[in-house]
């Protein structure tokens, strides 16, 4: 079974186009991997979908990086 | 209520638009819906749980007629937003679901779709997450590069004089490009929320070459710019502000200017200047300010502060159903 960061880089992969074996664990999601600002708001909704959770829309936008955001997300698990 | 907002609520209820309000789980958003269907300027649709958002107004005694409370993950709307999103943005339809049914992004969709003419949000909301989720929503306006903010400043009674200002709340260092889009889209909402025809200066340290600095020529081009965007707008820069309001002056610094030191509008070059600015005029010159008010987008969203009180939401969606127009 994929561990939560492997899932967060699918789903990050997804949305932005990328190959999701290129995404580093530190990679920040608008510095480094390209994200439009306006794009985060559709990354928390698809790492709720892929979880099954409901995140706190301001914790989430906190979380820059796909390794903040897997802790974020093994936090609401 | 002040004069200004009892007449911007007059001519709002000409022709009353919907506005949504998507943060019906904050009691100062049903109180202030049910004064605005009291009012009747507005058609107010409120989001949120309608057993929530009953037992805020019955605790201060109202109900809810005349507004309609939707509840966005129990919407039937919700698969049509759904698809349209995804279609429009390319993400999964999975995806778009769990984005649209958030109260910001489906109260954009109920906008965009044309269930409401206009958003009214922020007094439970991050800036930031009001303008990301307008933006995927509602969009910006073609050719409008950003969103930006004016005020609308009220001068004190013996002047009776109204300004646009802008922007003097969004864009820190705004480029020649976004600050023509700035100047056209605020003259824009000037004729709609003045009523008068808009005059407009782009604001400088310098008037018409007195001075030479990189900041100079970025309005200048910005000028040259806004021209293109809207030839038939009276327009020029770069003006000092005493050539861009007052008549005696511009005789002298630019007697050939278009505007005549009649501006009505003032765009200011960047957020230090225009934030200044507002104050200046609003804690020296005695005026009321009202704003920040959003623009750029292709219908109107605004962004209340966190601290807005109840009538300050009604006064808002004055502007908003305003700008609707």
């Amino acid at each position: 079974m994929a561990t939560t960061i492997e899932r967060v880089k699918k789903v990050t992969a997804e949305l932005l186009g990328l190959d999701a074996a290129s995404i580093k664990d530190d990679a920040r999601f608008i510095e480094d991997l390209g994200a439009k600002s306006v794009q985060t708001v559709e990354l928390v909704a698809g790492f709720e979908e892929e979880f099954e959770i409901e995140m706190e829309e301001e914790d989430a936008l906190a979380a820059k990086s796909v390794a903040k955001a897997a802790e974020l997300i093994d936090a609401c698990l | 209520m002040n004069s200004v907002v009892k007449k911007l609520i007059e001519v709002a209820g000409r022709t009353p638009k919907t506005l949504v309000f998507p943060e019906g789980a904050d009691e100062r958003i049903p109180l202030a819906a049910c004064e605005i269907a009291a009012l009747g300027f507005v058609k107010p649709i409120v989001l949120g749980k309608r057993e929530e958002i009953e037992a805020i107004v019955s605790r201060e005694g109202k109900t809810l007629e005349g507004v309609c409370v939707i509840d966005p993950k129990e919407s039937e709307l919700l698969p049509g937003m759904a698809a349209e999103y995804a279609a429009s943005r390319g993400v999964k339809e999975g995806i778009a679901k769990k984005l649209v049914s958030k109260p910001l992004a489906f109260g954009g969709m109920l906008v965009r779709m044309g269930h409401a003419d206009g958003m009214v949000a922020g007094v439970a909301s991050a800036t930031s997450s009001v303008i990301q989720a307008a933006s995927v929503t509602v969009e910006l306006a073609e050719g409008i590069s950003a969103p930006s903010s004016f005020f609308l400043m009220v001068m004190p009674e013996a002047d009776g004089r109204v300004f646009v200002f802008a922007d003097c709340g969004v864009n820190i260092q705004p480029t020649a490009q976004e600050l023509a889009e700035i100047g056209v889209v605020a003259a824009a909402n000037a004729k709609k929320l003045l009523g008068a025809e808009p005059v407009v200066a782009f604001l400088s340290l310098s008037t018409k070459g007195s001075a030479a600095h990189p900041d100079v020529d970025k309005v200048v081009e910005a000028v040259r710019i806004a021209r293109e965007m809207a030839p038939e707008l009276c327009l020029d820069g770069e003006l000092q502000l005493d050539a861009a309001i007052s008549p005696r002056v511009a005789e002298k610094k630019a007697p050939e200017s278009p505007v005549k030191g009649a501006a009505n509008v003032l765009v200011f070059p960047d957020l230090d200047s225009g934030n200044i600015g507002y104050k200046l005029t609003q804690y020296l010159g005695g005026a009321q300010a009202i704003g920040p008010i959003m623009q750029g987008f292709k219908k109107p969203v605004n962004d209340m502060s966190r601290g807005a009180t109840v009538a300050d939401v009604v006064a808002v969606a004055a502007v908003t159903a305003l700008q609707a127009n």
